[in-house]
Order: C-alpha cells, then structure tokens, then sequence
C-alpha cells in the first residue's frame, strides 16, 4: 500500500469516525428538538416518532409563558431577565477582580506573594459542599437570602481557577514592557491599564466566556438562595417546570429547555475562535 | 459601540427589573401577604377565587397567591434563611418535622382570639394540625382514600360497588380474573398496582400494623411484613420487570394518558378529586367508588381509608403574621370552605356539613368519603419528626423486595434498626430528651 | 524606596482576593470545622456535641452508601470521560474538513444547563419510549431499565458525563496544536504509525494537561449535585444513585441537620485532598513537563 492510499484511508477512516460520533453527539438534541413540537400525547408513544405530523410550534410560546397569569407577564422572560442580570454581573466582577488579583501575582514582587498563591492553588481542592453550610449561614446573618446578592457578590472577589488562569497567562508578557512603561513615568495602575491589560484580551475573554457559562447555568446558588418565585433564574424556571404537582408537560419542558440552551450556544457559536485561542495561550498546558 | 449600548441599556432593564422581582411590597399600598401554595390549574383557581374575596372583603391586607413547586422543601430553605412567606400552603405532614425544627409560628393563641376552637373539625383531622398541644395549622381541603373502579373493565360478578370484593383473598381473584395481556404478551390492563395511586402509604395500617408503636418505632411487626408482601406480591405476579416496564409508559396524571382514564389499570386508590380529574381528561370513564377492602376475617379493620390535610401554617419569622391569620381565618369559615371544598372536588374538614353540600357536591360518590373521613379506621400520618425518613426507609425497603435483593421481612428489619438509631438521635439532639 | 512600595501595590492589588478568601473560603472553612461538632439546625443556636457527628457517620450506612455510589461513579466516569475527550480531540486534530463545525457540535453538550440535561435524558432514558432504548432495540441488543434498575442507573450519569466531554475536549485541543511537528517527523522515520506516534509523542507531550484535567475531574465529579438532583430524586431506585453531596444537601436543608452535613463536608474535603494527593504523586512518574 502506497504512503498515499494509506493517508487516503486514514482521512476516510477518520471522516467517517467523526460523521458516526457526531450523529451519535447530536442524536439527543435533535430528540429534544422533535419532541418540543409534538402534541403531548404523540411524546408517548413507541416507536417512537421523529417528525410529528403537526409540527407544534406555538409550543415554545405556550412554554414561555406557562403560569403567565400569576407573574403578570411572561414567566421565561422574567426568568432570563433574572438570569441575564446576575450572570452579566458575575462576569464584570469576575473579569475586573481576577485579573487585579493576577496581576499581583505574576507581575508584582512583594512578601508572601508566592504562599498566598500556593494556598490559592491548593483552594482549588476545597469541594464546594464543605463550604455550603456555613456560606448559607453567612448569607442569613447579612439579611441576603431572597436576594441576588449571593449570586453575584462573591464574583467581585476573585476565584481561584480564573486566577490561576489569568497569573500564568500574564507571567508570559515580558518585563521589559512593564519596565518601559515605568521608565516613561507610569503609575502602576497605568501600566496595568494600558499596556498590560489590552494584551490581556483573549485570556480576558477566556475567562469572561467560562464565567458566563457557569453563571447562566448556575443551579445549586439559585436553589439556595432565591426564594420567591419571581427571582428565578431560568436553571430553576426549568426544574420548576418539570417538578408540577400534576404531572410534567415533557414537550412543553423540552421547548422551554431549549431556549434556555440557545443564548449560550449562540455566546459560544459567536465567541468560538477566540474561545479556543485564548485557552492556548493562557498556558493550562504548561 | 451600538452593541455596547445594547448591551448596557439590557443590563439596566435586567437591574430595575430584577430588583424589583425581589421585593415583595412592589405595587400595592396595603400590607401584602405572601402565600404560597402548591397547587396549579384548577386547583389554584379555586383558590384565587378565595383569596379574591378576601381581598374585596377588606382594605388593610392584600394576599398575594403564588403557585410553588417543591412547596416543603422550598419553605423550609426559605424559613432558614430568614426570608419565609407569610402563609405556607403545606400539609398536615409538615406540621411535626417542622414544629420540631422550630419553623413554624405557634397558632394556639391567635386561633382562641379569632374564635376557631376544635369541635368545629372532624375530630381526625383536628389531631393532625395539633402537636403537643399547641395549634400549628389550620385545614384547607382534606382528602381521604376510596378505591375507584372503572366498570367497563369489570365482568359481571364485579360490576357493582355491593358486588365488589371486599375482602382480602376476593381481591386478590378480582386481581388475577381483571388483568390481562395484549396479543404481544406485554402487559396491556392490570386490575390493580398498590404502588400506583394514592393514599397507599397506610398499607401497613390495612393489616392492622403501623409505623409507631406507642412512641416508638415499629415498622416490622408481623403485621406490616404481612401486608409490604401482600404489596410485594403484585410486582411478583406479573414479574418485576415487566411491571417496570409497564409503569413506565404511564402518561401524566392530570392527562388523557393517566394510567386509570386509559384503561391501563382497572381500579385505583385515590382521593375525592380525582373524580374531576375524570371529567377533564376522560368524561366517558363509568367508575364506582369502593372502599378498600380489608383483609380476611377481620371486619374489625374495615373502612381503612388513608387521610390527607393541606394546611395553611405561618412561618417562623414571616413578617407578616397577624394579617396572615386573618387571611387563614377566613377561610375556615363554613361557606368559604365548603366552596373551596366543593370546587375542588375534596370532602370537609369541618365537623358541621351543610345538605347543599352533600347534595350538590360534584363527586357522586362524596357520601362515601366523608363517611370514611369521620371513620375509626381513619389513618392520619406518623407525628413524628422523622416521618420524612421513614418514609423514605420504608419506601427504600420495598425497593429492594421489589429487586429481590431482600426478602420483606428482612429489608424491614433493616429499616427498622436504621430508623431506630435515627429516631434516638433525633429525640437526643433536636428535642433534648 | 521602591521595595515598600511595590509591596504595599502587591497587596493593594490582590486586595480583593485577600478578602474574598478569609470571608468566602477561610472563614466558612473554619466554621464548617467548628459546626462539625455541634447539632445545629439553624433555625436554634448550635449545640456542642463533640465527636457525636464523625462517630455517627462510621455507623451510618447511608452516609457509606452515598461514598460508595460517589467513589464508584468518579471511577467510572472520569477515566472514560478522559479517553473520549483525547480521542475526540486527536480525531478533530486532523486536516478535516468541516473541523469547526464538528468541533462545535461535540462542544454544545457541555452547554447545556444541567437541569435541561437532566429532563432530556429522562426521557431518552425511559425505558418504553425513550429513544436510547429504541435504538437498542432496533438493533437487537438488550435494552435495560436503565432508570428503575439500580444496576443501571449510574451508568445513565456516566453516559451523559462522557456526552458533555466537550470542555475537556478543547482544552486537549489546544494542548495538541502545540505539540511540535517535528516531534512527529522524527517519530515517522523510525517507522512510527499511527499508535506508534500517539504513543510515544502525543501523549507525553499533553501529559501535563491530562493531568490538569483528570486532577480537575475528580475534583468535579466528587461534587456531583445538579443532575442527579434533577433525574433521581431521592437517589432512587434503591438509592443506587443517591450521591454524597445530595446526602449532605438532604441533611442540611430537609433533616435540618448542618452540623453532621459540615461533619460529611469535611469528610468530603478529606478525601479530595487525598485523592488529588494520589493523583499528583502516580503522575510524578509518567508527566512530562517540557524543560
């Protein structure tokens, strides 16, 4: 076999592979898709049936606005509008807050420097549960719970992931740069500003990126913290819909889950090539 | 720069508006009262009719009705964080668990005040908002467990409530006689699943068992081993898988697809609403209601019927709480509950039943369960702070009879000694004895 | 004197962190610790019960299920979860045509809120109409129950860790785009094939970022919550899918229980240390940091 049939091969074996898989990947979305248009009593039925023959698509309206008439208006609205609110905040306070904390770490020379970021790193292995408890508690006695305030409040004060994230990203710009600045009479929250912060942009955007997708998605926060129903984010708009006293409207629930799917697939779609780029150079690798 | 505007012009409506969401006085110049409750579609508007009138008998309070699902639980999260609502729809099952965790305002005095006292309830139903003597919820709509029969299914020798069994071993051959296979061999009607409907969670009490035991546990007597088998036996009659299997394609309840309104099962334990449940989804349903049957030679166990109560209660800590009283007081007057009662198709809580009510009571058969409500052999639920667990041990327990990975009296004796160790640790830590 | 200054910046800058670490992390941590001793429901004062709570939990066999189920899970899920992420990333590392899209189409799973997931599989997963048993059927296999069976049913969740593979996945990505092209010359002029080549140069070369992920994995399947939270309410069937965290949950918010939750959280703590601990020293060998 010739070095160029087998190359030939290996791409077909590999196109193929690649077709197989994403059939497979696809396969429950495009089911979630299907049954979001049927009528509900064609959800149950085996075989089971792809293309209804009416394809319902007031459903997603009837989905949005399920329990329309206790809300007011429409209770998916209210629900993204929530969500909207406390992920765009997470996300200012992340970027903002991270990238101050990393700076610190990699570009700045003071004691401690470097045991505080070990601890940092060691803050990564603390499982989120231990800290519930006494984090819940922590938000009564501030009068918070009800509020969105614990969904977004600890956003401003740095996490540890995006930090690590963000140090060894900066720690790879030289120092001349920062030097040069210096020299120029810059204060060191103008090189931070100027020179060092716009290089910064695709980690930035990394780590923008990743906190919108937790925040959005975000479950457990919710459930702990936002107790009336007009303050849930859409996580609990969802649960909230499949939990019905009476029985779950499973094509009205796959209509509804898939808008609530769509912004971060878009975000994504939109942001891809950054996205990935900017994981390269933020050095997870190294 | 458009779309940084863009941007900045949602994230101020998401501001406003989302701050808004989350406080409770917005739009109203009276005390808002926050009530939340379980229930959804007609339920829920049986409801707002009440809280409706409410509001347009007076102009100090406003109550405002929301619909929540996961209703104990969310309760109890919002209660611990301090920021509970002011009228909790929960049930009569709540009361203890929640007394104990000190989540509830006592009702005791503001009840004697507004002039509501215990000989105006069926006694069964007053013992269930009682604990330890102090008041801690007062009824909405009861509920109470027949069985309804669907007599299209039934042959001849069943087809009438006086010719339905009535004993333990007669239902049993109704069982075999009723269920049927389609020409696949899958399972296509059973005559009765004990795991299916409600109000079997007293099964035990059936046979002359319990869960508690003079204040203490006792979920594997003789008797309760008797009848989890008796519920074990159906998933052995027809296989365990297939039983699955079948149970899997029930549809929704509150839908055409409700395992009893399509034919799936042929008689099903439930509570005087369903029979609206009937109208809505499948009208041309001819049922009867039984009552359960009880087992062989004792008469005495007779009339078992499992009891429900929603309640409204006050949360520790609602800002709110005389005005809320106000609100629970209304509704506990007779013709306010009879209404409520009537629209939802539930029996009364109360101890005085107006004729209107017996008469024009949409359910056909609301004689029989209000009859069974005032019984004997009425069963309330465990008041026992650890009901939810031993609810959930039992209930694990004949998961795994069910599996076959214990045999009944073994998988009870398991739960008995965890539930054991949990009740003790429960008196010794939460209520200090 | 620049020195001073440049210290006193330090801490300015990282200010936010200090902050947020002693009253987010350090605080609660310490606290935890604290309530782990106590009976505390936290609607009364928390009372001192001593070791009462740790010595609870060794004869408590739920609390050694819900570990069991959850060490179980994690050994299941995050090694297949791995192998999927590097294989679809090797597969998507070749000059194919259509790359980003299917590059996107693997990714999008891991999009999907959990809740969201949680109802789709549901349904996929239902044993007499959902599509997965379909298939199966279709194609002659067994089809099992997968949500009523306890033997079944943690595979649901692993199947579905594996289908939202996509994070890891493009980090191997960029972790493979930088491995040097010369590496792989060298290789095929020993007559390396196509294994040979994944063997001794792609591997070694993303070691360290397989160990990143596989460290972050354990760390994140641990935790479980969201889904099975969703799908299996109560841990049913049988409590085969009943997680610790969902134990702890349960004991803290329903039982009212915080002081043993804190006693499990610690529990928690204790084993992720331990097994990153592992995890960090068996990699010592076989992670290759590029000098």
């Amino acid at each position: 076999m010739t070095r160029r049939t087998r190359e030939n091969l290996r791409q077909a074996a590999t196109h193929a592979a690649l077709l197989l898989l994403a059939i497979v990947f696809l396969a429950p979305l495009l089911w979630m898709v299907s049954t979001a248009v049927k009528p509900l009593d064609q959800t149950m039925v085996s075989p089971p049936v792809w293309i209804p023959d009416r394809p319902q698509w007031e459903n997603f309206w009837k989905a949005l606005s399920y329990n329309a008439d206790e809300l007011g208006y429409v209770p998916f609205l209210v629900y993204g509008r929530n969500t909207l609110y406390v992920t765009v905040l997470a996300v200012i306070g992340s970027v903002v807050s991270n990238t101050l904390v990393a700076y610190s770490f990699a570009r700045l020379r003071w004691r401690g420097r470097d045991l505080l970021f070990g601890v940092t790193l060691a803050t990564m292995m603390v499982p989120g549960p231990v800290l519930m408890v006494p984090t819940y508690v922590l938000f009564r006695e501030f009068g918070w719970i009800g509020t969105f305030r614990p969904l977004w409040v600890p956003a401003f004060f740095g996490g540890a992931f995006n930090i690590f994230l963000l140090r060894q990203f900066l720690k790879t710009i030289p120092m001349e740069l920062s030097e040069a600045a210096r020299i120029d009479g810059a204060s060191e929250w103008q090189t931070f500003l100027r020179v060092i912060v716009p290089l910064a942009r695709p980690v930035l955007t990394v780590v923008a990126l990743f906190t919108f997708m937790w925040a959005w998605n975000d479950f457990m926060g919710p459930l702990l913290y936002l107790t009336d129903q007009h303050t849930f984010t859409l996580s609990m708009g969802l649960q909230f819909f499949q939990s019905q006293h009476t029985g779950t409207p499973w094509n009205l629930l796959m209509a509804a889950s898939l808008i609530v799917v769509l912004p971060v697939i878009l975000v994504f779609l939109f942001a891809q090539r950054v996205f990935i780029q900017g994981i390269a150079t933020t050095g997870i690798k190294g | 720069m458009l779309g940084w505007l863009a941007v900045a012009a949602a994230g101020l409506w998401a501001f406003v508006g989302s701050e808004r969401a989350a406080s409770r006085q917005t739009g109203s110049d009276r005390i808002v009262v926050t009530y939340w409750e379980k229930w959804t579609g007609d339920e829920k508007r049986s409801m707002q009719r009440v809280v409706d009138a409410f509001n347009a008998s007076q102009d100090r309070i406003e109550v405002r009705m929301l619909s929540i699902s996961g209703i104990a639980e969310k309760t109890l999260l919002a209660t611990s964080g301090g920021n509970p609502p002011d009228v909790a729809g929960l049930w009569a099952d709540q009361v203890v668990q929640f007394a104990d965790a000190g989540a509830l305002e006592d009702l005791t005095d503001l009840a004697r005040e507004f002039g509501i006292s215990k000989s105006d309830y069926i006694e069964n139903y007053w013992k269930m908002v009682v604990y330890k003597g102090r008041l801690y919820a007062l009824p909405t709509t009861p509920g109470c467990n027949a069985l309804y029969v669907n007599r299209a299914l039934m042959p001849p020798e069943y087809d009438s409530p006086e010719e339905f069994p009535q004993t333990l071993s007669e239902f049993d051959r109704f069982v075999d006689r009723v269920s049927r296979r389609g020409p696949d061999g899958r399972l296509k009607t059973v005559a009765f699943l004990p795991r299916d409907g409600w109000g079997l969670w007293g099964m035990p009490y059936l046979f002359g068992g319990g869960f508690v035991q003079d204040g203490k546990i006792d979920v594997n007597g003789p008797d309760d081993v008797k009848a989890w088998t008796w519920v074990h036996s159906f998933a052995v009659r027809f296989g365990v898988r297939e039983t699955q299997a079948f149970r899997s394609g029930f549809g929704n309840y509150s839908s055409p697809q409700n395992p009893f309104l399509s034919g799936k099962l042929a008689a099903y334990s439930d509570g005087p609403w369903f029979g609206n449940f009937i109208r809505l989804y499948n009208p041309k349903v001819d049922w009867f209601a039984v009552p359960m049957p009880h087992p062989d030679g004792r008469p005495d166990l007779a009339g078992y019927t499992w009891l429900n109560l929603n309640t409204l209660m006050i949360p520790r800590g609602a800002k709110h709480k005389r005005e809320a009283f106000g609100f629970i007081a209304f509704v506990q007057r007779q013709p306010v509950m009879e209404r409520l009662c009537m629209d939802q198709w539930c029996n009364t809580p109360l101890a005085r039943v107006s004729r209107e009510f017996l008469e024009r009571h949409p359910n056909k058969a609301i004689a029989l369960f209000d009859r069974l409500a005032r019984g004997r052999r009425a069963v309330r639920p465990v008041q026992m702070g650890i009901a939810g667990q031993i609810g959930s041990e039992v209930g694990n327990a004949v998961d795994r009879m069910d599996l076959g990975e214990a045999a009944p009296q073994q998988a009870l004796d398991e739960a008995q000694k965890r539930l054991e160790d949990l009740w003790d640790r429960y008196r010794r830590q939460v209520l200090g004895q | 004197m620049r020195p001073r200054r440049e210290q006193w910046i330090g801490v300015l800058f990282a200010m936010p962190w200090i902050l947020g670490f002693l009253v987010f992390l350090a605080y609660p941590l310490v606290s935890s610790f604290y309530y782990s001793f106590t009976s505390f429901s936290v609607l009364r004062k928390p009372i001192w019960i001593g070791l009462e709570n740790y010595r609870e939990m060794l004869g408590d066999e739920v609390f050694r299920l819900s570990l069991k189920n959850t060490l179980a899970f994690t050994a299941g899920s995050v090694p297949l979860a791995t192998v999927a992420a590097i294989l679809l990333a090797l597969l998507l590392n070749t000059s194919v045509r259509g790359m980003a899209l299917y590059r996107t189409i693997f990714y999008v799973p891991s999009l999907v809120p959990m809740v969201a997931l949680g109802v789709l599989w549901l349904w996929v997963f239902n044993s007499q109409y959902g599509l997965l048993n379909e298939t199966l059927r279709r194609l002659g296999l067994p089809d099992p129950a997968w949500l009523s069976d306890p033997a079944w049913a943690k595979w649901t969740l692993v199947i579905i860790s594996i289908w939202g593979t996509g994070n890891a996945m493009v980090i191997y990505l960029a972790g493979l785009q930088d491995v040097p092209q010369s590496l792989y010359e060298a290789a095929e002029m020993d007559g390396a094939r196509w294994w040979g080549k994944a063997r001794h140069v792609t591997l070694p070369m993303i070691s360290p970022v397989i160990l990143f992920n596989v460290v972050m994995g354990i760390i994140g399947t641990l935790q479980t919550f969201a889904l099975p939270y969703v799908m299996f309410p109560g841990g049913q069937p049988a409590r085969s899918t009943y997680f610790f965290s969902m134990y702890l949950y349960d004991n803290a918010f329903l039982y009212q229980r915080m002081g043993y939750a804190s006693a499990m959280g610690w529990v928690m703590f204790l084993i992720t240390l331990a097994l990153t601990l592992l995890a960090l020293k068996v990699s010592a060998k076989h992670v290759h940091y590029e000098g």
